[in-house]
């Protein structure tokens, strides 16, 4: 059959199919939309690493009701690649017009990109908008008195939430100090059912764990170290790290901690109702919502009844200690790059989310944020949480605490939080001891300082 | 290969390919175990429902479609070049070529970038298969070259002294006798361009011209993880490629059976 | 090469190598080739090794130039060093794994078995599938209540349940393994083509000799296909260079760094840390080390071939 087809012919039709295909390629841009204003409707793009598609459709929703004309495209981007993808696009021009970015060291390296949003803000709220708004919204997204991102809503950690119903079921208290929480865990694996369960392997959560440790020590300490005010040898943050340490020994860890991950392999253990206790912050709100914890528990594995989840203080570490409170920081916050050709529509969509009734009401329901604009509650009439009666006054109690929380969760400098990290994985394995490791770090943070 | 006259040896050799091929196996089950969790097939019914499928899967199709001509062409013409003709620097240019092989993905990012915005290719196919295919091609002139190494000098020696010249000698000679790993650079190809993430995540940026790598995505979220629909969806994602390998399986085994040099 | 084809092509080359000095040029062939590789990738490792003399965070207007800096830092660093042995320890066992494996099963599979197309797809589909999709499962089978233990347990092997991934002496065999299992497949169908290449004749006069399948094997099966081999060391071996997926999704490069991979700290050390100047200055040793092997398993090829 080869032998039919002279060869300059068939060098002919190679050519010209090769010709053809590079035709067909650049003119298939994939059907990209057309992102100038057609017909009165402008397109802007929203780039973010969350929340969910879902959720965001709600947003949207809710915002086309006040602005029907400008429609919003979101990409959704995960965490491990975000900056990648990120960072050249903002460098180009043809980035997004909205990309959100999480408070501390994000933050610090992508602000430059955006626009001040404090005209917008105060023609929405009027001059005195900041007293509106969260405090940690507003510091963590401002710079040189410019604000520089939309705060959307907070994420505050510090709690432990329980599965109330295997405590019911097996006549166990929440624990108050760590003593007790030994016991706890004790009397869950005599009846063969998981007690606590942490990803250690992600170390963003061991370190809000860490966190709540030191604060039942010493409230405040941790924050200051952080700052470079205090020692990370410390004789009482050396305490938490043995006492962090010391949960890898004394049953209250799970076996094979550091091998997993917080999301999604802890998650879905608690949600599956395998294990009793997990830490987690005010994003494990939504879990009351009966709707929400289903869909999460079916994609755990767990065809049961939704059961009740409430958030308890984490315990103290040691003698005398308080009972933990919040800590947190902003959600991301939503920017608006300085290179947007449409700048007005991009701000509009920034503000409302951050500033509107009706969009921040969108967040206290959805429950996986604190809103940032104060006074708003969720609808928990219409939210059907699994036992109001329980969950209603636990939900209120953690807004309230988090609207009052000053302290905050996120390191700026992420060389710091590696170190701090590998510190507490370095503990947990039983590589060094609390004290090496609080020396190593402290050698860590001054050489960081420079 | 091996001895399957005697009904033991039959049995013995069945087994051990059974045992070898079990730890293969075990966490394919896991995962489709894994992804029929909880609703059942239902997780597939949500995965394939997504609105943007077809376009996923007709993206994909393109870039790994034209990154294969574009690697297979390339490829074979350079093996060709290096094997059986005269390159001054021969050695030097391969070894060149090798080294491309060695750079993480993540490291073409940021001079990509700069480079596919002067070029005005951003956010078009082109952005996404030349860096594909370059990152491909000098992995299928290795092996293409090994092939062809392997070839005795005298069959093409052989039909340069009939007369033919080196197009012929390449298209009538080389290309049939190659199809063995053509079929395996062509596989690999595949995969490689069907599977990557990072270049279509960055260099397409709307929705409609992502590809099918980007479908898992949509079930994870900052705070959730629906492992059930990201393994049917990987599942989904896969299948694809399995197909084209179990058909292109047979192709290259016709090759193997028509007995290249006998 | 079979002593068989040797001593025919050792006459024919004597006879031949007036024919080959006559052979044209192969530069146009090699040329587009050249140009769409080396081009678009000599230019980023060009444009990596400058930024690996900066101090740089990626998109700061102002890169500070630090000249060699970045790679005296990187020779004091510990972390580089136990990535390089990790490195070279993963090349050195999955190689000799999926060599030995890929062959057996490509020999196997080649004789006269039952449900042979249902093996060769169950072998080759780990290959096929990214292993961003296979993580969680993975994380799951080594998890200290995962399905590797399941099965231990059932079988009577109980005492042997370990916590694969929280441990770290465990941690880099189950990286190993995973690997094997989503690349045998690799080795499997390359040996499987140049297999087809063997004269059937000859491994049924060995057999007519008494040879039994194990002799087979060593002596004329694995010297048959020493070309697919050294490619695949070539291969494996930059491949092992690059290893990025398997350790960063299953074991975040932990615990501990005691899976940290080159591919992984570059990474870390890239994007979320932003020190892309020293990431720069990995990736600029990375191919180095790259080259001398490159340099090394060719040196053996040449030797080989003498």
């Amino acid at each position: 059959m080869r032998n039919a087809i002279p060869r300059r012919a068939r060098v002919v039709i190679a050519a010209g199919t090769v010709a053809l295909a590079g035709v067909a390629l650049s003119a298939c841009t994939g059907g990209q939309p057309d992102t100038s204003a057609s017909g009165g409707t402008t397109e802007i793009s929203w780039w973010a690493y969350g929340p969910d598609v879902s959720v965001v459709d709600q947003y949207l929703a809710a915002f086309n009701e006040e602005h029907p004309d400008i429609k919003v495209n979101f990409k959704l981007i995960s965490q491990d690649t975000y900056d990648a993808v990120l960072r050249p696009a903002l460098a180009s021009n043809s980035g997004p017009d909205v990309f959100t970015e999480d408070p501390g060291a994000r933050f610090e390296q992508f602000q430059s990109y955006g626009t001040d949003l404090t005209p917008a803000f105060e023609d929405a709220l009027g001059s005195d908008w900041s007293s509106q708004l969260a405090q940690i919204g507003v510091d963590a997204f401002t710079k040189d008195g410019k604000l520089m991102a939309a705060p959307v809503g907070g994420d505050f950690a510090g709690t432990i939430w329980i599965n109330q119903d295997l405590f019911t079921e097996y006549g166990q208290t929440p624990p108050t100090t760590f003593d007790e929480w030994v016991d706890v865990c004790a009397a869950f694996r005599s009846h063969d059912v998981g007690c606590f369960v942490q990803g250690a392997q992600q170390t963003d959560f061991d370190q809000d764990m860490f966190q709540a440790i030191a604060d039942t020590i010493e409230p405040g300490l941790y924050s200051e170290a952080v700052a470079g005010d205090a020692a990370w040898d410390d004789p009482q943050l050396v305490q938490a790290f043995q006492a962090w340490g010391d949960t890898f020994t004394n049953g209250i860890m799970q076996d094979g901690a550091l091998g997993i991950t917080q999301f999604p392999d802890a998650n879905n253990e608690f949600l599956a109702g395998k294990y009793a206790m997990v830490m987690m912050g005010t994003w494990y709100m939504q879990n009351t919502r009966t709707d929400i914890l289903t869909a999460g528990m079916t994609a755990a594995g767990n065809t049961g009844a939704p059961f009740v989840a409430v958030p308890i203080q984490f315990p103290a570490a040691v003698e005398g200690g308080t009972p933990g409170g919040l800590f947190g920081n902003s959600g991301g916050g939503l920017a608006v790059s300085a290179k947007s050709a449409h700048k007005e529509a991009a701000t509009t969509f920034a503000t409302w989310l951050a500033t509107a009734p009706a969009g921040q009401q969108v967040v206290a329901d959805l429950m996986v944020n604190t809103p940032s604009l104060k006074g708003i509650t969720p609808d928990f009439a219409a939210l059907g949480l699994v036992a109001p009666d329980v969950q209603q006054p636990k939900i209120e109690w953690m807004i309230d605490e988090a609207s009052k929380v000053t302290e905050t969760r996120k390191l700026v400098d992420p060389d710091l939080e590696q170190a701090l990290g590998t510190a507490l994985t370095t503990i947990a394995a039983g590589d060094a001891s609390p004290a090496q490791a609080a020396a190593t770090l402290q050698q860590t943070a001054e050489s960081l300082r420079g | 290969m091996f001895d399957t006259r005697t009904r033991r040896g039959r049995w013995g050799l069945q087994l051990l390919v059974t045992v070898l091929v079990i730890p293969f196996a075990f966490p394919l089950v896991v995962m489709l175990q894994g992804s029929l969790v909880g609703q059942g097939l239902g997780n597939y019914a949500v995965v394939l429902s997504q609105p943007e499928l077809p376009y996923f899967f007709r993206n994909s199709l393109i870039i790994a479609a034209a990154t294969i001509v574009i690697v297979y062409a390339l490829a074979l013409l350079a093996a060709f070049g290096f094997s059986k003709l005269r390159v001054r620097g021969r050695e030097l240019l391969f070894w060149m070529l090798l080294i491309c092989l060695t750079l993480p993905e993540v490291v073409l990012l940021t001079p990509l970038f700069a480079t596919t915005l002067q070029l005005g290719i951003y956010n078009t196919y082109w952005a996404v298969v030349l860096p594909l295919a370059a990152l491909q091609i000098p992995f299928a002139v290795l092996l293409a070259r090994a092939f062809l190494d392997g070839v005795p000098d005298d069959i093409v020696d052989a039909a340069r002294i009939d007369g033919a010249s080196s197009m012929q000698v390449f298209l009538y000679v080389i290309v049939p006798l190659t199809r063995p790993i053509a079929a395996a650079i062509v596989v690999l190809t595949l995969i490689g361009a069907w599977n990557d993430y990072l270049l279509p995540l960055v260099f397409l940026t709307d929705p409609q011209s992502q590809t099918i790598t980007l479908l898992p995505q949509f079930f994870i979220g900052q705070f959730s993880y629906d492992t059930t629909k990201v393994l049917a969806a990987s599942v989904v994602s896969a299948l694809p490629i399995v197909v084209a390998y179990m058909l292109l399986q047979r192709y290259f085994e016709r090759g193997l059976a028509a007995g290249a040099l006998k | 090469m079979t002593s068989v084809h040797r001593g025919t092509a050792a006459a024919h080359a004597r006879a031949g190598r007036s024919v080959r000095s006559l052979r044209p040029q192969g530069y146009l062939w090699v040329l587009p080739a050249l140009i769409v590789s080396a081009g678009i990738l000599y230019y980023s490792i060009g444009y990596t090794g400058y930024i690996s003399t900066l101090d740089w965070d990626g998109s700061s207007p102002a890169p500070e130039p630090v000249g060699f800096d970045n790679f005296v830092t990187l020779f004091g660093d510990p972390v580089f060093w136990a990535a390089l042995q990790h490195t070279v320890l993963f090349f050195v066992v999955t190689f000799a794994l999926q060599t030995f494996l890929g062959l057996l099963l490509a020999a196997l599979l080649h004789s006269n078995i039952r449900w042979r197309g249902l093996y060769r797809v169950l072998v080759f589909v780990p290959v096929v599938i990214a292993p961003a999709f296979m993580a969680p499962v993975f994380r799951q089978i080594f998890a200290a209540d995962g399905a590797l233990n399941w099965v231990l347990e059932h079988i009577g092997l109980g005492f042997l349940t370990h916590s694969w991934l929280a441990d770290s002496a465990t941690a880099l065999p189950v990286v190993m393994l995973i690997a094997v299992w989503g690349s045998t497949g690799v080795n499997f169908i390359l040996y499987s083509a140049a297999l087809g290449q063997i004269d059937p004749q000859i491994v049924e006069a060995a057999r007519m000799d008494g040879a039994g399948g194990v002799r087979v094997f060593w002596s004329i099966l694995l010297p048959s296909v020493r070309g697919t081999t050294l490619a695949l060391a070539i291969l494996t071996a930059i491949g092992s260079l690059k290893t990025f997926d398997i350790p960063y999704l299953v074991t975040n490069a932990g615990p501990n760094h005691a899976t940290e991979f080159l591919g992984t700290y570059i990474y870390t050390q890239s994007i979320p840390l932003a020190h892309v100047g020293y990431g720069a200055a990995l990736s600029v040793m990375l191919l180095v080390i790259a080259v001398i092997m490159a340099l090394v398993l060719n040196l053996r090829r040449e030797r080989g071939e003498a």
